[in-house]
């Protein structure tokens, strides 16, 4: 139905509408012109925003996290535009696209059988460059992708006709066209009018560079599930150098080296035009730039578009001596046996005194190598992963006196004896990756089903919201059923604290909480512990006291593991498990691939239990850095961060269970710190509301006994007619004067 | 961790919250929640009528009781087994007389017949109460228990309403193959497969009753559960795609010799051929109109010569499914302005409605309605009019 929502006209595809939903739209209606920070409750509320959208703007950057999430989007958006198709009459032409890796759209059908990301994107590489390319023309015999190069021929001109796309829609489009899909889609960003993406493609500045420079400035970005925005942006910043890096970075150079030599007996010429081009500097990116054409990359930071590369590195021959000399620097610094920590200035003092390398080429070290790259037309830049890090490296540490932090540690805590010595550079304030985005466009919406607590997510992320707004959901019954568990049935207490984590009875009953929950809770059980080791511990305690045999008469039981292909296989069993009626239990880890991204709808997950607080690793000495900055910076205590930061996950985590209100899950949250009000209070409000005094501090008979309540209450036949009034909006109900009052209580301002 | 050890005490049974069904009136006593709750209780059964539907009276019900380790569990009194077969003792006495049931239990994996298909509940409430001091072990097979009920109800005639009720206790099932093929081959047979789950709500049987047309509940005490087994009572509408066909049936008439009557001849019945029990010579009994064979009981399915037999007072009862007494229009008390006494029990309306036959426009009080519907299913005041006129 058509909605109208102060004086905008929204099309609705739904018969129904959730309280939430409308009130979402009232919010986003209010500040879409601003930055806003939204906590809404399913996925659904946040794709309604594009529902608000086609009247507003003139593009929107939609970022999410995972494939399956960008590919739900895009359904929802097509489900859209044909009832708004149906409705107004008009065939729009609208674009709207998915965009991913070349792994999940290659159609070679050599290339797309590789299995992984890497090996597709070298690969492909290897047949699309264009000096390969530029062989095959005097030597067919030279293999070439035909999809790319049909696409460059004629792939450009045609533009790609109005219609929603996912991935599987791009590759069918083209395999019909015999065109490459990926290229297709990065060239097709440029006009869609709605772009549905992973959010490294704009937080990253390595493929932000590539894939999103030159998105227009009057584009709505949305980050959706943005409750990791933070780490995301650390990430992309951060470089970590091992000696692998290093000997693999020797032998670029070596083949640098070579090349340079060779192509000097044979074209010359080309090498010096490279040489011109750099005493003219940099100048085309900074009229770009200054044009507003570009975003801007926080890796070639502004000043030095001004000025011409440095005399020191501008042919070819010097450059290479340059980064050696760089490297042999690197190299001796990682021959230490303590650990070193220092910031960016005192690091570009030492490498001064040590190897007289300036400030000023370093900052220029990243530009320098494309360039390089550029010109000697080295296909395969797969292999130059090593040495482009370490550019890029350079270029961070000589730009930016803050906010970044060097460690160097010479082992592994855990292995003290085994010599692996590593050179973190780390990212310490996600503002920096971040900060172009916020510059750019005109709105940003950051959007996740568990940020909270609100307020510190403009705190970390350094900008002044319009808006915030927090909403619960209206339920026509309480679905949720979160419990905190504090104690066993011998009234010890259950904590994954550290000095009590490796206590015979807290693991017992621990043990015993699960064995009881296998007994009574049907279907699927999710477990998550806070990491793989005290997993490995605890599985393994249990397994010598029989626990896991005592359990498996109930269910079967599964375990994330650290590589992923066998964790898909594991979690394929477990639904099939789930689906027949045996019952399964999969043991994972919070943080890790299915706390993030798997969703346990229904049947797949009928509880979730989260074993101990998710705190990260605290003795890590990148944590503890950026715990100091942030306390020095935008003074948050520690504590505050890593209470926050483990509750985040703890929410990610029982929130899987619970994807839509006709679902229904129980919660169960086994430490007893968790009945705190500081961690109570940092959980999401839609948990909250549902956390009565009475479900704190059990015990694991209480909980059997509340959970089989619960679980009987739910069984009980629920039909939509119960649902509509309360949680689910016909229009007329809507237009109804004490439900506007009620929904305007739904959104909370922070 | 061993195995539960026998946890007969009260004070040794499971954590439980009684009292948080209770809340205070505003002169904080708890009598008027619970004499609500009382009454909620006793109009919970709706009376939902299925107007000028055809049901299938004739009905073939396979009864699966689950009886592996969980059927253990306390949360019914005094546990769930002894729970689940006095409920389906009581249950089963009331189906209705053209119907045949079969109890299947299964336990350790496997499944296990323990009353063939027959229409007569005096067996079947034999072998359940027999089946009560049996243990509980092991996981239930679902696969098991549904192929065996299938065997023998694929082969019954195409008029008569296939069903199984699955009694499910436990929440997983150990199967030899892929359910799904089997819930296929259901459908396909047109069995319909209820389920009345006791402790959670189970995915695979949620399919199971949506793809072959039954119902799923989950019980939520034992009140309840008497209730979902009485809604399997009656008979379900019959599928528009079943076949019509006359039936045979005989009314035998009973006849009596007394010890006296010199030309009496005592003699077996039919029906103790294949039952264990003593054969017993009698002398009066049931004689089939078509081939005079002699049963004791009815009703019951000729042994020779195939013809139902069944006696006229058991058909009649059957009727009134056919056509239900219909529910009572309810108004609160204070709108009743007439005299304030229930035309059944002669007794005071005191309770919170009274309840008027549509008919004949008498008042009858909450007690005398149920009865009236539940076991009646005839207004009295109606029957008196009628006699009256």
């Amino acid at each position: 139905f058509r909605l109208n929502i102060e004086g905008l006209l929204v099309y609705f595809p739904y018969d129904y509408i959730y309280p939430e939903q409308y009130s979402y739209m009232l919010e986003l209606k209010r500040t879409l012109d601003a930055k806003v920070c939204y906590n809404p409750f399913i996925k659904l509320i946040s794709s309604c925003m594009q529902y608000a959208y086609p009247l507003e703007v003139t593009k929107l950057v939609y970022c999410s996290r995972t494939v399956p999430e960008i590919e739900k989007v895009v359904e929802e958006l097509r489900k859209l535009m044909d009832y708004y198709a149906k409705q107004t009459g008009v065939k729009n032409d609208f674009l709207a696209l998915a965009l991913s890796s070349r792994k999940n759209l290659c159609i070679h059908p050599e290339v797309s059988s590789l299995r992984f990301g890497k090996e597709v994107d070298g690969k492909c590489h290897s047949l699309t460059a264009s000096y390969i390319r530029a062989q095959h023309h005097s030597n067919p015999s030279q293999p070439v992708c035909q999809f790319f190069e049909e696409f460059d021929a004629v792939g450009r001109q045609v533009p790609i006709p109005p219609g929603i796309y996912n991935l599987d829609d791009l590759k069918d489009f083209g395999r019909r066209k015999g065109w490459c899909p990926y290229f297709l889609a990065r060239y097709a960003i440029l006009h869609a009018n709605i772009v549905v993406y992973s959010y490294h493609y704009l937080l990253d500045p390595k493929i932000a560079d590539l894939v999103s420079k030159e998105l227009a400035k009057k584009s709505v970005v949305v980050f959706d599930e943005a409750h990791n925005i933070d780490n995301v942006c650390i990430d992309s910043m951060s470089v970590n150098i091992t000696r692998r890096t290093l000997d693999r970075c020797q032998t670029n150079v070596e083949t640098l080296q070579n090349t340079i030599s060779r192509i000097k007996e044979t074209d010359a010429a080309k090498l010096r035009e490279e040489y011109r081009r750099l005493v003219e500097g940099l100048k085309e990116a900074n009229v770009a730039r200054e044009t507003d054409i570009y975003l801007s990359n926080p890796v070639l930071p502004d000043e030095i578009l001004q000025e011409a590369v440095p005399g020191s590195i501008r042919t070819a021959e010097h450059f290479v001596g340059f980064i050696k000399r760089f490297l042999e620097y690197l190299k001796a610094r990682l021959r230490i046996h303590h650990v070193v920590q220092e910031s960016a200035p005192q690091f570009l003092k030492d490498i001064y005194e040590k190897v007289c390398i300036d400030r000023k080429p370093l900052r220029f070290c990243a530009e320098r190598l494309r360039s390089l790259l550029r010109t000697l037309e080295i296909a395969d830049i797969a292999d130059f992963s090593a040495i482009t890090l370490i550019s890029h490296f350079a270029t961070l540490v000589s730009t930016y006196s803050k906010g970044f932090t060097i460690i160097i540690e010479p082992f592994e805590d855990r292995t003290p004896t085994i010599a692996n010595p590593v050179l973190h550079f780390s990212c310490m304030d996600p503002s920096i990756a971040i900060k172009p985005v916020f510059g750019r466009f005109q709105s940003v919406i950051i959007t996740s089903g568990t940020l909270s607590p609100l307020d510190i997510y403009p705190r970390i992320l350094d900008f002044r919201p319009v808006t915030m707004a927090s909403f619960t959901m209206t339920l026509a019954r309480t679905c949720l059923c979160p419990l905190i568990v504090g104690r066993g049935n011998d009234q010890v207490a259950m904590t994954s604290k550290f000095e009590t984590r490796e206590d015979f009875a807290v693991i017992r009953n621990y043990g015993n909480l699960l064995l009881e929950m296998s007994a009574i809770v049907p279907d699927g059980i999710v477990a998550f512990f806070t990491s793989y080791i005290y997993m490995e511990n605890i599985v393994a305690s249990w397994y010598e006291q029989g626990i896991l045999e005592n359990i498996q008469r109930n269910k079967l039981i599964f375990i994330e593991t650290q590589d992923a292909a066998e964790t898909s296989m594991a979690l394929e069993k477990y639904q099939e498990a789930c689906e027949n009626g045996r019952g399964a239990i999969l043991l994972s880890v919070a943080r890790g691939k299915v706390s993030e991204g798997i969703d346990f709808v229904h049947h797949f997950g009928r509880a979730v239990i989260m074993f101990g607080v998710p705190y990260v690793y605290t003795q890590s000495r990148i944590l503890k850095a950026r715990l100091e900055y942030l306390r020095d910076q935008f003074q948050i205590r520690e504590n505050d961060f890593l209470t926050f930061d483990a509750m985040r996950h703890a929410a990610q985590c029982v929130g899987r269970a619970i994807r839509g209100k006709t679902d229904y899950g129980l919660m169960i949250f086994a430490d007893k710190r968790y009945a705190r009000a500081d961690k109570r209070g940092k959980l999401p409000r839609w948990i909250q509301e549902h956390l009565t005094d009475g479900s704190l501090n059990l015990t694991i008979d209480e909980t059997v006994q509340l959970s089989k309540h619960f679980l009987r209450q739910m069984a009980q036949p629920f039909r939509r007619e119960d649902q509509l009034g309360l949680s689910l909006l016909t229009l007329e109900q809507l237009q109804s004067e004490d439900m506007l009052q009620k929904i305007a209580q739904i959104a909370q301002q922070a | 961790m061993d195995e539960e050890p026998e946890r007969a005490k009260r004070w040794e049974g499971g954590y439980e919250r009684t009292w948080e069904v209770l809340k205070e009136d505003e002169s904080g006593s708890l009598k008027a929640t619970v004499e609500d709750i009382l009454f909620q209780a006793k109009r919970k059964r709706v009376f939902e009528s299925h107007g000028q539907v055809r049901l299938g009276m004739m009905r073939h019900l396979f009864v699966i009781i689950d009886s592996s380790r969980s059927m253990e569990d306390h949360d019914l009194k005094p546990n769930r087994l002894t729970s689940t077969l006095k409920v389906t003792c009581a249950a089963s006495v009331n189906c209705t007389i053209l119907s045949q049931i079969g109890i299947i239990t299964t336990k350790n994996k496997r499944a296990e017949k323990l009353t063939d298909l027959a229409g007569n509940p005096k067996k079947h409430i034999a072998a359940l109460k027999k089946a009560v001091d049996s243990t509980c072990v092991g996981e239930p097979s679902l696969y098991n228990s549904l192929n065996l009920a299938m065997q023998t109800l694929k082969h019954m005639p195409a008029h008569t309403s296939k069903e199984i009720l699955v009694v499910f206790s436990s929440l997983t099932t150990c199967d030899p193959a892929n359910i799904y093929e089997l819930i296929k081959t259901l459908n396909g047979l047109k069995i319909r497969v209820s389920v009345i789950g006791l402790s959670a709500e189970v995915r695979v049987c949620t399919i199971l009753t949506r793809e072959t047309g039954g119902s799923y509940n989950v019980i939520l005490d034992e009140s309840h559960f008497k209730e979902l087994l009485i809604l399997h009572v009656k008979p379900p509408p019959a599928s528009s795609s079943s076949e019509c066909s006359l039936i045979r049936m005989g009314f035998p008439q009973h006849a009596i010799a007394s010890m006296s009557d010199q030309d009496a001849k005592p003699s077996f019945s039919m029906s103790h051929l294949d039952s264990a029990g003593e054969p017993e010579l009698t002398l009066g009994g049931y004689y089939c109109p078509q081939c005079r064979a002699k049963y004791t009981e009815l009703p019951v399915e000729c042994k020779v010569c195939g013809l139902t037999l069944v006696s006229a007072p058991h058909l009649a009862r059957s009727f009134h499914h056919l056509f239900p007494l219909e529910a009572f229009q309810e108004t609160p008390l204070e709108e009743y302005e007439a005299e304030r006494f229930c035309e059944a029990c002669q007794g005071e309306l005191k309770d919170k409605s009274v309840f008027t036959c549509l008919a004949c426009k008498k008042v009858f009080c909450v007690e005398c309605d149920l009865f009236i519907h539940d076991t009646l299913h005839c207004c009295p005041g109606c029957m008196q009019t009628d006699r009256m006129s």
